[in-house]
């Protein structure tokens, strides 16, 4: 029993078929790298050369760490003006309104008219990537906080009254742990959002990042560079989903 | 004997007319059973009973004070929902022990208190278990159990063992009115099971069709016989039934 399920676990844990399709399509790709040229479309093995290139000289991290300060700032400013929301909503039924309101016209805002705001406003400096990444994501993440506000089990509510329990012990016994994971939900789609709009947030105006370093590969004819950030993009994205966002939902869970 | 609470011409409407009248009054220690067919308001009265909900008409005095609803912070009230009701993020002693924080007994206490609390819900050995991990039937054991760990001077029970098999419901029948005996509490219990009452309760109260009253109350003190009881509210239970049912559909 144990045997066949182990390796089946085994084939599912390599992705096996994925990391076949993967060789289907780099046998491709080489093949129509060598048809169409390195400027179009560059080698995966020159691809592979840059990626050891950014690692050696630390570039790699120069500019990762540039694109994740901004994220962290402004993401950050998010799932905090997220969290106040939906304590508001929370209170008042009136603030739960407007908190609704606010989210659909920012839901409906596209990511360009926040990088054209945000030049306008703070010109060629780090703030215009942090306030676009904080306009994005703050309906995001505070559409999921007030869904959960709203959906705290209004039984368990009833229950702590019957047993007295204080405002600040209700929320925090229950209002907090039932909203924590629509919280995390939400961080979690949030980051992801976050990185791919503040790397379009840097094609403007700043001189480090991601988004900035792609452009800069593309504008001097450096095909394969603008792949390997592409490739360090999708890793950090895929490293933080799996290190920081699926531990925390698993603490989460420990109860289920 | 006290009198512990008195229900005077308590009645409720939603859009429809639910409780018309009702009126009586329980002695402490009583173990009084509250029958009635689906619909005719057995959760209301419990629910203004503890304060949860407000009378349209009348008054509830427990211990000669009125109950106000909302203002349930002035007595120990317990109650046990048809739903267990316990925070799925807790442990079962965590659940416990969380309905002792406002009363201000400190942390150890706690623990120990929600300690005897369970075991004698037979929940020894439990205590860490998350409630998704535990049966229904153990859930509503420590709602039970954390009912009783505030000592309440009156417990309110909504058809507590309704999600409960058979087998399990007679044990807990059993349990409650150990524990009953052996704290001497003051329990109202609404059950839609005859038999359940005629076992467990000291006083039955039998509830009309809606709009509601009381159509009889009973003292089940073995002077009338068991089964001859069962019949004879089986008899009124099927009235009202039919009495219900036909003024929903006129
Ligand atoms: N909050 C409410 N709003 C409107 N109607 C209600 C509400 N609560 C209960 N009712 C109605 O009152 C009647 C009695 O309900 P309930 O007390 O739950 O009956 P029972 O517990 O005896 O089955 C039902 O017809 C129900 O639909
Ligand atoms: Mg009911």
């Amino acid at each position: 029993m144990a045997q066949p399920g182990g390796g089946r676990d085994w084939v599912a844990r390599l992705h096996l078929p994925t990391l076949g399709v993967m060789l289907v399509i780099a046998a491709v790709w080489s093949l129509l790298s060598w048809r169409y040229g390195a400027y179009v479309l560059p080698s995966p093995a020159s691809v592979v050369r840059g990626f050891g290139e950014i690692l050696a000289t630390g570039e790699v991290w120069t500019h990762t760490g540039a694109s994740l300060y901004r994220i962290l700032v402004g993401f950050g400013g998010a799932v905090g003006l997220a969290v106040l929301m939906g304590l508001a909503a929370f209170l008042s039924p009136r603030a739960r309104g407007v908190v609704h309101d606010v989210l659909a016209v920012l839901n409906a805002t596209s990511v360009f008219v926040w990088i054209v705001i945000s030049i306008i406003w703070f010109g060629l400096s780090n703030w215009a990537p942090i306030f676009t990444t904080f306009m994005i994501t703050l309906p995001v993440v505070a559409s999921n906080i007030v869904e959960g506000v709203e959906n705290v089990d209004r039984r368990l509510l009833e229950m702590g009254d019957v047993y007295r329990l204080p405002g600040r012990e209700k929320f925090r016994s229950i209002v907090i742990p039932s909203t924590l994971p629509y919280l995390v939900a939400g961080m979690k789609v949030g980051f992801g959002l976050a990185l791919k709009v503040s790397v379009v947030a840097e094609i403007f105006g700043v001189t480090s990042g991601i988004g900035y370093i792609m452009n800069y590969s593309r504008e001097i004819l450096e095909t394969q560079m603008v792949f390997v950030w592409a490739l360090v993009m999708i890793l950090v994205m895929m490293v933080t989903d799996k290190l920081v966002f699926d531990a925390v939902s698993r603490r989460l869970a420990r109860w289920r | 004997m006290a009198v512990k609470l008195q229900v005077s011409g308590v009645g409720k409407d939603y859009l429809i007319p639910v409780i018309d009248t009702v009126s009586f009054s329980v002695e402490a220690g009583e173990f009084v059973c509250l029958l009635g067919p689906n619909g005719c308001g057995k959760t209301t009265l419990l629910r203004i009973i503890g304060g949860l909900e407000p009378a349209t008409r009348g008054a509830v005095l427990l211990d000669d004070r009125p109950v106000v609803a909302g203002d349930v912070h002035t007595r120990k009230v317990g109650v046990v929902f048809q739903e267990d009701r316990l925070l799925p993020w807790m442990t079962l002693a965590e659940n416990v022990a969380l309905v002792l924080k406002p009363l201000g007994v400190p942390a150890a206490e706690r623990r120990a208190i929600a300690r005897r609390h369970l075991g004698l819900a037979g929940l020894a050995g439990f205590e860490g278990y998350y409630p998704g991990r535990v049966s229904g039937g153990m859930r509503q054991r420590a709602a039970i159990a954390r009912a009783l760990a505030i000592e309440p001077d009156v417990l309110l029970m909504d058809e507590p063992f309704g999600a409960l098999d058979a087998q399990n419901r007679r044990i807990m029948q059993t349990e409650v009115r150990r524990i009953w005996q052996q704290t001497g509490r003051t329990i109202l219990f609404v059950t839609h099971s005859i038999e359940e009452a005629v076992a467990i309760g000291t006083t039955l109260l039998m509830m009309s069709a809606r709009p509601s009253r009381l159509r009889e109350l009973i003292r089940n003190d073995g002077r009338v016989e068991r089964a001859k009881l069962i019949d004879d509210l089986n008899t009124m239970i099927m009235e009202e039934v039919e009495r219900q049912q036909g003024g929903a559909s006129a």
